[in-house]
């Protein structure tokens, strides 16, 4: 997934280590029994009832897009949607490292698979209601799959693409049946998911907003500013995305497992929009809102890094920001050039051009720590000037002209200038072009626009390492003249795609083997050269005094039904 | 009469129409702007695409998609955003008309005030230290940029002084008129001081010259010889006089604000009005909202320029007989 904006940070944020790591400031995380807790059990680790209640206020600029979760790919609702909807299995609502794990949600229990990795059977748990409406059945899970290609939804060809009859239902969604792929049996009130190939991470997939179960009668067509009744502890009474979006407990909601979806202590959620990240801020240091949204302005950080210090919180990302290099254009359709420019690149001055190494850590690999398959290999360590201009003179292309496209926000200027001297010092002629960030994600995308570098970041859409070398890097994610074509490298090296898909199959069977094959992958991929890492961003995150219980979730980011306004 | 009229709605039409062909143009002439590609979502499956182009008529050719869009937003009145799908682009614009208007009317009625107080006393006192002080005031209204100001306004009365002296600002935002009549002026009181200083300068000034030039008239000593007071002179006709100029600027600069050109105000103490609306379709490129907005701009201004011949004709006889 793309983050829309970076975070802007300037060289100020150097206080901020006071709380850095913070993951949960609450007493120990939720123990849980094994995805079937009872609600009654009122442990330290469970619900505490004496911060229940009030009104929790976030601010945004402005309104994510629509609030149908089939159909919405944005950050800013995916964490809220953790609080409204379920899917058959859950992302385990915890912080720190165990909110990688899964755990069973409207499930009882984590699937049987069969022996050949096709089929999945779910059991649905009994008693979960939708709010405003009935209980969940085998029916509205059948009929949540099938409306994933019937309102055309992002990953529908993509994460979902493997299902039986799903290649069908991308094509011509109006008439989707997935009557062999997702199979209901109402008298065991289970369900079967068959895949055409085995997929060792569409467990993780169905973890995902896109996978949420919706009532059956969900009409096939987005539903934008309509809230639709989920099965969170919160619902959705009105959305402008121009003003507001206000959630109020789902009086149908009773906790089912406080793993998967623990019941929430605010009483209402407000989230407000229109205020700048600048004005947000200072209403959260006045009391008068809870948490921005948005990327701290830089002008900020050190104020907020000392005076606030108790208050903000600093968590590593799973994502990264780094240099596409076209591998179809000159220079960078020779390896040598590529690999020039990562020797020339100091990662350690770009680090300081981001905010410091409180907020981000220079990258070695394309995989993040954290995500399965990192390995920590550092092959271009330290930058070596040198050697780059010999590599740029091996290439023949010494004396081309260069232009890096980076989009306007201050840091993308600062590294796109970066960038552009240290080409000219390793010997080509290279120009700095600005545009726009509304276009610049698409623009660099698409071939016909000729881009040769550009700054780009890419979080991670689930903890896999296919979900970057496969989809930043495989010949599939290149399309030829769109504005959406993720590979902005162009990269296509046929024996590596093959060695991704054994990657994949591998994990299958040896989860082991296949994070160290991805982990040889990554060393490759490195190598060659196609993008180059620049360093992993960290998540700072600013809430007002009276906030409590504060749990950053790697997956979605802050829990925000977790907190405490009493 | 009549056919004055209809050949100033003919050209405002004209007009309004050339807009809205520019618009649209400038935007699918931009590289990477391909709205497909921004509905269907990242890393989004070609199939997946051709779907979202065909499912919003882009795979149309543009006079047929700019025909589908005029018809959505004049005809059935169901124009939707692109970004915030299920959101309507004229409820949107409606919803957001009336704090616009709160803003530029409260913001006007004291820059007017200000503005003539200002001038008429500066050209009366020429002469004498008031009038060099009262344009200096005026020149310093005039070089604050309504951006700086407002940040500056709210660094002082939210941030620096919040728990002191300002303590009685309410956090920033909106609230409506028929809500609480008081909460609503308590919210908007700086933003109109704000947005009022520009105009109050820019108006001091001009009135200043036109009363100075119209009180050296032949009809002024005239009125002298025939012993009028001086206030009167002053009042009755001088100022009179000068007023025609501040009233047709008036009116466009008024058209202008409530078309949304109080965006960078809006913007800065986060109030959700049409500038604002502008500006976040244009941070994330939505067609739709964008053509909604300039097209209800653009119809402002033109409006404004008739009304501004109609009381042009009212304060100055000359101009209806000619």
């Amino acid at each position: 997934m793309k983050r829309n904006l970076p975070i802007a940070a300037g060289a100020a944020l150097l206080a901020l280590s006071v709380s850095a790591c913070s993951g949960a400031s609450s007493p120990a995380a939720p123990a849980g029994s094994a995805g079937t807790a009872d609600s009654s059990q009122t442990s330290p680790a469970g619900f505490q009832e004496q911060h229940k209640g009030g009104t929790l206020r976030l601010q945004a600029k402005s309104g994510d897009g629509t609030l149908d979760p089939h159909i919405n790919y944005s950050n800013g609702n995916w964490q809220i949607f953790q609080a409204m909807y379920d899917g058959l299995l859950a992302f385990k609502k915890v912080g720190g490292e165990a909110s990688y794990d899964l755990v069973p949600d409207l499930a009882e229990a984590m699937p049987q698979v069969s022996p050949d990795g096709r089929s999945y059977t779910f059991t649905l748990r009994k008693g979960v209601k939708f709010a405003g409406g009935g209980e969940v059945t085998a029916d509205d899970v059948v009929a949540s799959f099938e409306r994933i290609y019937k309102v055309s939804g992002p990953t529908s060809g993509t994460f979902y693409a493997g299902i039986v009859g799903a290649a069908a239902c991308v094509k011509k969604p109006k008439e989707c049946t997935l009557d062999k792929g997702v199979v209901a049996d109402k008298a065991k009130n289970t369900v079967t998911i068959n895949l055409v190939e085995p997929d060792s991470e569409f467990p993780l997939k169905l973890a995902l907003p896109h996978a949420a179960v919706l009532p059956k009668d969900t009409p096939d067509k987005d539903q934008g500013t309509k809230p639709i009744g989920g099965t969170g502890p919160y619902m959705a009474v009105s959305y402008d995305p121009n003003k507001e979006l206000k959630l109020v407990r789902n009086p149908d909601f009773t906790e089912w497992s406080r793993e998967a979806q623990p019941q929430g202590y605010p009483d209402e959620i407000v989230y407000s929009y229109g205020l700048t990240a600048e004005a947000a801020v200072t209403a959260v240091q006045n009391g008068q809102a809870d948490w921005v949204f948005d990327p701290l302005p830089a002008d900020r950080l050190s104020e907020i890094g000392t005076k606030y210090a108790s208050q903000a919180h600093v968590n590593q990302l799973s994502a990264f920001w780094y240099l596409p290099l076209n591998t179809n254009l000159a220079p960078f359709d020779k390896p040598e050039a590529r690999q020039a420019l990562n020797w020339a690149i100091d990662r350690q001055a770009v680090v300081k051009m981001f905010g410091g190494a409180n907020v981000a850590q220079p990258a070695c690999t394309l995989l993040p720590p954290g995500i399965p398959g990192h390995a920590d290999f550092c092959d271009f360590p330290q930058p070596d000037l040198a050697k780059a201009k010999d590599l740029v003179q091996q290439s023949g292309t010494a004396g081309q002209e260069v232009a890096v496209v980076v989009s306007d926000d201050e840091v993308s200027k600062q590294i796109g200038e970066y960038v552009r001297s240290t080409l000219e010092q390793i010997g080509y002629q290279a120009k700095l072009k600005v545009i726009s960030t509304n276009i610049h994600f698409t623009y660099i995308q698409n071939d016909k626009n000729k881009v040769q570098v550009s700054v780009s970041q890419w979080y991670a859409d689930y903890p896999a390492a296919s979900d970057f070398l496969h989809v930043l890097l495989s010949c599939a994610s290149f399309r030829a003249g769109s504005d959406s074509s993720i590979n902005i490298s162009g990269y296509c090296d046929k024996d590596i795609d093959a060695r991704m898909a054994e990657a994949m199959t591998l994990d299958r069977t040896d989860k082991n083997a296949a994070n160290a094959k991805w982990g040889e992958i990554d060393r490759d991929l490195t190598k060659a050269s196609p993008i180059i890492p620049l360093f992993t961003p960290k998540q700072v995150d600013f809430v007002s005094s009276r906030v409590g219980n504060y749990q950053f979730h790697k997956q979605f980011f802050m829990l925000v039904s977790q907190l405490w306004v009493k | 009469m009549i056919g004055y009229i209809l050949r100033r709605f003919g050209a405002a039409v004209l007009v309004l129409f050339a807009i809205s062909v520019l618009v649209f143009l400038i935007f699918f002439a931009t590289p990477g702007v391909d709205p497909a590609a921004r509905i269907a979502g990242k890393n989004a499956d070609p199939a997946t695409l051709e779907q979202v182009r065909a499912s919003f008529g882009f795979d149309q050719p543009l006079p047929v998609q700019y025909l589908m869009m005029m018809k959505h937003l004049f005809v059935s009145h169901d124009l939707t955003s692109f970004v915030n799908r299920g959101t309507l682009v004229i409820p949107q614009i409606m919803d957001a008309v009336p704090v616009t208007l709160s803003l530029v009317v409260g913001a006007a009625v004291i820059w007017m005030v200000l503005g003539v107080a200002m001038g008429t006393l500066a050209g009366a006192m020429r002469g004498t230290l008031v009038d060099p002080l009262v344009m200096l005031l005026g020149v310093f209204g005039v070089s604050l940029p309504v951006y700086w100001l407002g940040e500056v306004v709210n660094l002082v009365t939210q941030k620096e002084l919040h728990d002191s002296v300002f303590s009685w600002v309410p956090p920033l935002g909106y609230v409506p008129l028929s809500q609480s009549p008081g909460q609503w002026a308590l919210h908007l009181l700086l933003p109109w001081l704000t947005l009022a200083l520009l105009y109050a300068g820019i108006y001091a000034r001009l009135l200043r010259g036109e009363l100075i030039q119209a009180l050296n008239e032949d009809y002024v000593r005239t009125a002298r010889a025939k012993g009028l007071s001086e206030r009167r002179i002053l009042i009755r006709h001088a100022l009179r006089c000068s007023l025609i100029p501040i009233v047709s600027l008036f009116g466009l600069d008024f058209g202008a604000l409530v078309g949304g050109a109080a965006l960078l105000t809006e913007v800065v103490f986060g109030l959700p009005g049409v500038g604002k609306l502008t500006y976040q379709a244009l941070q994330n490129l939505d067609l739709p909202v964008i053509m909604g907005t300039v097209l209800y701009a653009a119809f402002f201004v033109v409006l404004a320029n008739a009304v501004v011949d109609v009381l042009y004709a009212r304060l100055d006889p000359r101009v209806r007989r000619a």
